[in-house]
């Protein structure tokens, strides 16, 4: 099927109305009309329309695309999505490694580091970042340090605890499961090990985005 | 290379840049419509690689009161939307004119001085 100049203007007027999307609505209408007045002037001169026609007028036109930049530059009207000179690279993975494990590899500071690079990086937005601060303070070290710390207190409630008189006031079972608290506990501590690494996934994920929006601009 | 690529961004900003002050000169004489102006500068290489980047153009000289427009009838279609200078276009141009003389001038005294 042969593609009719209606539908090659058609598609042509369409295009430009997608790309001056971001310009006010006066302004798109008002070019938008002027490019199709002039086509359909450049048409009515012609003899005898033919498809290479149509196309070489269009072309003339130039790129919808290039028309909208042109545009936008005129009007000084910034891109939706703006255009940072932004590439993810060393920092931004440096910044998801600490912040998720930083705290194992070098004690406390490791999460530090992590956060620092997280708010230098122009990789995320301020919504971002302070969901990587905030979901979970110290990544992964949290979650480890509790269950080492709870199991070693567990540990050390086994055996008989001895009151203050001296006197054995019970010999605790060497148990720490079993109580509701417990289950409550397992279940923080399963959440604390699961939310750093779903906040690493979803930063990973907006690093992942950024480069397309910005090449959409 | 990197010089070319800049070299090019700095013509196309320079014509963008002159590009306006030619639309005025084409409506000293007369009012004109938006595809008559295009076709005027076609004529002319190096002045306009895309025609359609003519239509922001226009639309905001009319917005920033350079020129102002009216639709007239047409023998051979629908209405069409005449650009006309007005005095404060008129008087941007001159500004213009006043400058663009010695600077031209000036730039070629050094490019094209024999070597």
């Amino acid at each position: 099927m042969s593609t009719t100049p209606d539908k090659l203007v058609d598609r042509y007027v369409k295009h430009l109305e997608v790309e001056l999307d971001d310009l006010p609505r006066d302004r798109r209408r008002e070019i938008v009309d002027e490019i199709a007045g002039h086509i359909a002037e450049a048409r009515a001169g012609l003899e005898h329309e033919s498809e290479v026609d149509v196309r070489n007028i269009l072309e003339g036109l130039g790129d919808p695309a290039d028309i909208a930049e042109d545009a936008r530059e005129r009007f000084e009207v910034r891109p939706t999505v703006q255009a940072q000179p932004f590439k993810p690279g060393w920092m931004e993975v440096a910044a998801l490694v600490f912040l998720l494990i930083g705290g194992l590899i070098i004690p406390m500071f490791g999460w530090i580091i992590g956060v620092v690079l997280l708010w230098v990086s122009n990789a995320w937005n301020v919504r971002d970042k302070i969901i990587g601060t905030v979901f979970v303070p110290g990544g992964l070290v949290l979650p480890i340090g509790l269950a080492l710390f709870s199991s070693s207190v567990a540990g050390g409630t086994c055996g008989p605890v001895i009151s203050g008189s001296g006197r054995a006031i019970t010999a605790a079972p060497c148990s720490y499961g079993g109580t509701s608290t417990n289950y409550f506990g397992i279940v923080a501590l399963i959440a604390l090990v699961v939310i750093p690494i779903v906040t690493t996934a979803y930063l990973a994920h907006r690093l992942r985005q950024q480069p397309s929006a910005a090449a959409i601009a | 290379m990197v010089a070319v690529g800049k070299q090019d961004a700095l013509l196309a900003q320079m014509r963008k840049g002159t590009l306006q002050y030619c639309v005025l000169s084409l409506l000293v004489e007369d009012e004109r419509y938006g595809f008559d102006l295009v076709r005027s500068l076609a004529e002319t290489d190096g002045m306009v690689t895309s025609e359609g980047t003519i239509y922001p153009l226009l639309s905001r000289l009319r917005r920033d009161g350079l020129v102002e427009t009216t639709w007239r009838e047409s023998s051979s279609g629908p209405p069409r939307r005449y650009y006309k200078l007005t005095k404060s276009g008129r008087a941007a141009l001159e500004a213009f004119k006043s400058e663009w003389g010695p600077f031209r001038d000036a730039v070629d005294h050094f490019v094209e001085r024999k070597a």
